[in-house]
């Protein structure tokens, strides 16, 4: 593994009786996406606030881009971007005036405001006020507003939620420019699916630990079940779905005996989703 | 924190606080109303001595006299009871009530009794003078000094030392009413920051929380300041003292940014900071109740803040008191801001944790 950007070791949070973090480690590759995935209040979030500084680990040591976070978290700070859930732009301002201050506040001196709203794909907006903004281009600012000082590490936290296709799109193609760059990536979501898209390696976390942590592609071969979905014609006309299991000694049969038997329409094969991994690990979904 | 940090948190500030059409439109009316009425309050103080005068049987001599007067305007009533009511309506600031057995008294070789009637914010040095005036009336109705004693009896909350034209008694409400009305664009300002997560996102820069409520501080007390300062320059106010004015402003601007930070502390929206900061201003506003009905000032009231710049703006403005005279005020002024700021910055650092 490449040298860690990020190395959590032991991380406790409580909040009063509520083990909200419970003795997490894990370390993420430099120019790694790594994918934080669970279901709301497994403790994503507090981790996300321990790891960028906003709150102090009960127990447990952080360091990121070989900084102790605990006694130089302004250090830390300066070479990471965050994009936060919810939208905390200041309204008020463009969406131009909103870079510029932040790239004020990281101390960035030659900051070109139009450049890096023309790769979010918000060129031509930025003198609007971010109130006149749709969830989509607030969004996007809010992901170019992570980029001003070109972090070392990226924090992400849901940065598609409720976003329509085209925006979707649009962030995954700015996060697959950020490691191209060299960027680190911490994706924080409950989206499997885009999950399974961006991240090189996931970690399923759940009432405050780590129940799996590997690439997508492992773990689907560990826990998930590849199978083969038919549609055949029946006899009175209507279609029939058959489900085959992969990986079976008498699959190359079964199959063949479909292929022989029956009148077959479709047949695609398909493997389990980061979701299936997930429920079948946690025994429950990621709605709960 | 660097210099470029707090220029940018500043600006931010300035054009956030005028973002909120609400407090653009009341920091320049406010400017406008309170300079506005400062010019339509009266200038000057009415010279003309007014008195009313109780005495029955007077010689028809003494009445001409009486009526040729040019700067004393004397009122008659038929009874001591009709003088107290006038005074006590405001009609007269003083008069005088004779025995109706004056003459008789008199004759008898006693000392007659004169009550003496004062409004309310007749000054103290002025009760001498009635005295004075009164002997000299006593010589114009017999033609001879004679001992008479004199009861004084004032009307009313005693409102000693009044005699300040009104703009210039509002004055220093004023000042306080501009500062206030800063405090409450501040404090709303900071609690919109904290309800739209903007802070979380300043905080993960290399800006530290310390860093923050300076620019902000500075930011608070530098808009209350420079409001305040127009203010009295509009008004003619900076023209004697301008430097111990500036200061007392300075640090009341310092003191109502604490009190600013201490209502976003515990405002959650902007209506609870509209609560919260309307009963701070109320407090703050209470000293300057004693420069328009002095005989309100009591001894408790010197433990708000506010009377310290109020007392020090009212001394300099009307009565041109220099630093020997306000050095006191201002120290304790200072120190209360300073207290304020502190407490205010703690408790609002506590909530952002």
């Amino acid at each position: 593994m490449p040298i860690p950007s990020i190395i959590a070791e032991q991380l406790v949070y409580r909040y009063g009786s509520l083990l909200a973090v419970d003795q997490i480690s894990f370390q993420v590759a430099s120019g790694e996406i790594f994918g934080f995935l669970g279901p709301n209040g497994a403790g994503k979030s507090t981790t996300v606030k321990m790891l960028t500084g906003q709150l102090r680990p009960q127990a447990g040591q952080i360091t990121i881009l070989g900084i102790d976070v605990a006694r130089h978290p302004k250090r830390m700070q300066a070479r990471i971007g965050v994009c936060f859930e919810l939208t905390n732009l200041y309204e008020t301002m463009s969406g131009a005036e909103n870079l510029h201050l932040f790239a004020r506040l990281f101390g960035v001196r030659s900051f070109d405001a139009d450049a890096l709203l023309r790769r979010v794909g918000l060129d031509g907006r930025g003198k609007d006020k971010v109130e006149g903004y749709s969830k989509g281009m607030k969004q996007r600012l809010m992901i170019a507003r992570a980029l001003v000082n070109q972090p070392d590490v990226l924090f992400l936290d849901e940065p598609t939620e409720g976003l329509d296709p085209t925006s979707a799109q649009a962030i995954r193609h700015v996060i697959r420019e950020e490691q191209m760059r060299g960027a680190t990536i911490f994706l924080t979501t409950h989206d499997m699916h885009e999950a399974d898209l961006l991240c090189d390696r996931v970690a399923f976390l759940d009432r405050g630990t780590i129940v799996a942590l590997d690439t997508p592609h492992t773990l689907k071969q560990q826990y998930g079940q590849r199978m083969v979905y038919v549609e055949v014609l029946a006899p009175d006309g209507t279609l029939q779905r058959r489900e085959i299991m992969l990986d079976r000694a008498d699959t190359p049969a079964e199959v063949a005996a479909l292929l022989q038997g029956e009148q077959v329409v479709t047949l695609h094969s398909a493997e389990a989703t980061l979701e299936d991994i997930f429920i079948r690990i946690t025994g429950r979904g990621l709605a709960s | 924190m660097t210099t470029m940090m707090l220029t940018a948190l500043i600006a931010k500030d300035f054009k956030g606080y005028f973002a909120n059409r609400f407090f653009a439109l009341v920091t320049v009316l406010s400017l406008v109303a309170f300079t506005g009425l400062y010019f339509l309050l009266p200038k000057t103080v009415d010279e003309t001595l007014a008195l009313g005068l109780v005495l029955a049987g007077a010689p028809p001599a003494l009445e001409a006299e009486l009526s040729n007067a040019d700067e004393v305007r004397i009122a008659r009533f038929a009874t001591s009871e009709e003088l107290q009511a006038a005074i006590l309506a405001g009609d007269l600031p003083v008069g005088f009530v004779f025995p109706d057995d004056l003459a008789a008294q008199l004759q008898a070789g006693t000392q007659p009794q004169v009550a003496l009637f004062l409004a309310p914010d007749v000054p103290p040095e002025f009760v001498s003078i009635y005295e004075v005036a009164l002997q000299e009336f006593v010589f114009l109705i017999l033609g001879q000094e004679l001992p008479i004693e004199v009861t004084e009896t004032v009307l009313g909350p005693d409102m000693a030392g009044a005699q300040i034209a009104p703009r210039q008694r509002m004055l220093p409400l004023l000042v306080v009413f501009i500062l206030m009305v800063e405090c409450l664009g501040l404090a709303s300002l900071i609690a919109s920051e904290v309800e739209g997560g903007t802070i979380r996102a300043l905080l993960v820069t290399p800006l530290t929380m310390r860093g923050l409520f300076l620019a902000k501080g500075i930011f608070g007390s530098l808009f209350a300041f420079a409001q305040a300062a127009l203010l009295l320059l509009l008004t003619g106010g900076l023209a004697t003292q301008p430097l111990l004015n500036l200061l007392a402003l300075l640090a009341g601007a310092t003191m109502v940014t604490g009190v600013a930070f201490l209502i976003a502390s515990v405002g959650r929206d902007l209506m609870s900071v509209m609560g919260w900061g309307i009963l701070a201003m109320l407090l703050l506003a209470l000293p300057t109740l004693s420069l328009l009905i002095p005989g309100l000032t009591s001894n408790w009231m010197r433990l708000i803040p506010s009377h310290y710049l109020v007392d020090t703006l009212f001394r300099t403005l009307n009565f041109e008191a220099g630093w020997r005279e306000v050095g006191a005020n201002l120290l304790v002024l200072l120190a209360y801001a300073a207290v304020l700021m502190t407490i205010g910055t703690l408790t609002l650092q506590r909530r952002f944790r």
